[in-house]
């Protein structure tokens, strides 16, 4: 509860600064914009890599996204957090690139169908600590990424905003335009399947061998 | 009570976002100090949302920040910016569009002038108080009053007929007081 406390003064804090910034910024002072979108990079390009699965898309929305937010800036309605606002620009954005990808066939932009069923983990070993240098290493982090393409999509999705970005479950809802509870469903899918693919004693007929086939416990 | 591993999967994702009631949450601790199972899902859930939370993970490529502040410096220094205020976009246009009206306006004032060649001031009766008009004109062949107008004159209705206007003032038409004018007063000087 604590914790929760600090989170919140923490997250008003960081609120009233970027209102501030957003201020100055529609005032003129458009050097600033630079500034904040700072934190939000990442958060982006981790968004639109999940929905894109190519590097140079993702790159390239990316800037359209954040270009598109400094020329949209004035509208900004402050009820939402600039984070889950920028956000919401990638999600649409991303949509409309995949659209436009797809050459004209029928694309949904409706998410799929979550799977009610109760998901039952495959896996019960103990992980042993990761060490933050594991990292480090390009292939480690390759896998991760790939053990996420795995997901279909709107796992992907819920999980990168709230796991990535750190939305909360109800900005997760907001952005996606579903429930609180579809939201939790989803989350406990993702995060489950996401630990069966890279538990590192986990063997699926070498399909998770798509990450993991040369590094098997990737950590080491 | 106890709780199966069932519903403790169930409810595992719950407890990590803090969306169990205490109740709940203390069942489950129950069940983790006990079942070494769940305890290993929970800590691999933990871990895979610390991995992924890592900002080297998913993190743009090599040269993405630098690409990306150029992009965003070059439309920065393009000076005022019509992208950043669309609202000022709109003043231009308001501007644009009251610099037109004043040509427009002058045009339409000077269009009995200029419109229908010869259709100067001049008393078509001879009457000092009546608008001067002289040249082709348009009256209505299908309007109940007997009025005549500039071929552009919004107030002329039905199909029109073009003669001229001597011609239309000994028929008994009047000029329209909306395109030719009102009669001018009389001048006691």
């Amino acid at each position: 509860m604590t914790d929760n406390r600090e989170s919140n003064a923490r997250n008003d804090q960081i609120r009233a600064t970027e209102e501030n910034l957003i201020s100055r910024i529609v005032d003129g002072e458009k050097d600033l914009f630079l500034e904040l979108i700072r934190p939000y990079q990442r958060t982006v390009y981790a968004t639109l890599i999940t929905m894109l699965r190519s590097k140079e898309d993702a790159e390239d929305v990316t800037q359209d996204v954040l270009l598109k937010a400094l020329a949209r800036l004035h509208q900004f309605r402050r009820e939402a957090a600039f984070g889950t606002w920028v956000i919401q620009i990638a999600i649409n954005e991303a949509r409309m690139r995949k659209r436009k990808m797809s050459h004209g066939t029928m694309f949904s932009l409706t998410s799929a169908a979550d799977d009610e069923g109760a998901y039952v983990p495959k896996d019960f070993a103990d992980w042993r600590e990761i060490p933050s240098e594991a990292l480090e290493r390009s292939e480690t982090r390759e896998a991760l990424a790939k053990a996420l393409a795995l997901l279909e999509e709107h796992y992907r999705l819920a999980f990168i905003l709230r796991d990535v970005n750190e939305l909360s479950i109800t900005e997760t809802a907001n952005v996606l335009g579903i429930t609180r509870g579809a939201v939790k469903t989803r989350l406990r899918r993702a995060r489950l399947m996401l630990r069966d693919i890279l538990s590192p004693g986990l063997q699926q007929g070498g399909q998770v061998g798509l990450a993991f086939k040369e590094v098997r416990n990737p950590w080491e | 009570m106890g709780i199966t591993c069932e519903e403790v999967w169930r409810d595992i994702s719950d407890y990590v976002d803090d969306e169990l009631d205490q109740k709940q949450r203390a069942v489950l601790e129950e069940h983790f100090a006990k079942c070494r199972r769940c305890a290993a899902v929970l800590e691999g859930t933990f871990n895979v949302i610390r991995l992924y939370r890592d900002e080297r993970v998913l993190a743009p490529p090599k040269g993405f920040h630098d690409r990306l502040h150029a992009r965003l410096n070059q439309k920065l220094n393009q000076g005022p910016d019509e992208r950043i205020h669309p609202s000022r976009r709109a003043v231009l246009a308001w501007a644009l569009a009251a610099a037109a009206a004043v040509p427009l306006g002058f045009a339409l004032f000077s269009a009995k002038r200029f419109i229908l060649p010869g259709l100067e001031h001049q008393s078509p009766t001879g009457s000092p108080d009546s608008p001067a008009v002289k040249g082709l004109v348009a009256v209505s062949l299908d309007a109940n009053n007997k009025t005549f107008h500039i071929p552009s004159c919004p107030y002329l209705h039905g199909k029109p007929k073009f003669i001229r206007a001597e011609e239309a003032i000994r028929e008994g038409y009047t000029p329209c007081v909306y395109c030719i004018g009102k009669p001018q007063p009389k001048k006691n000087s």
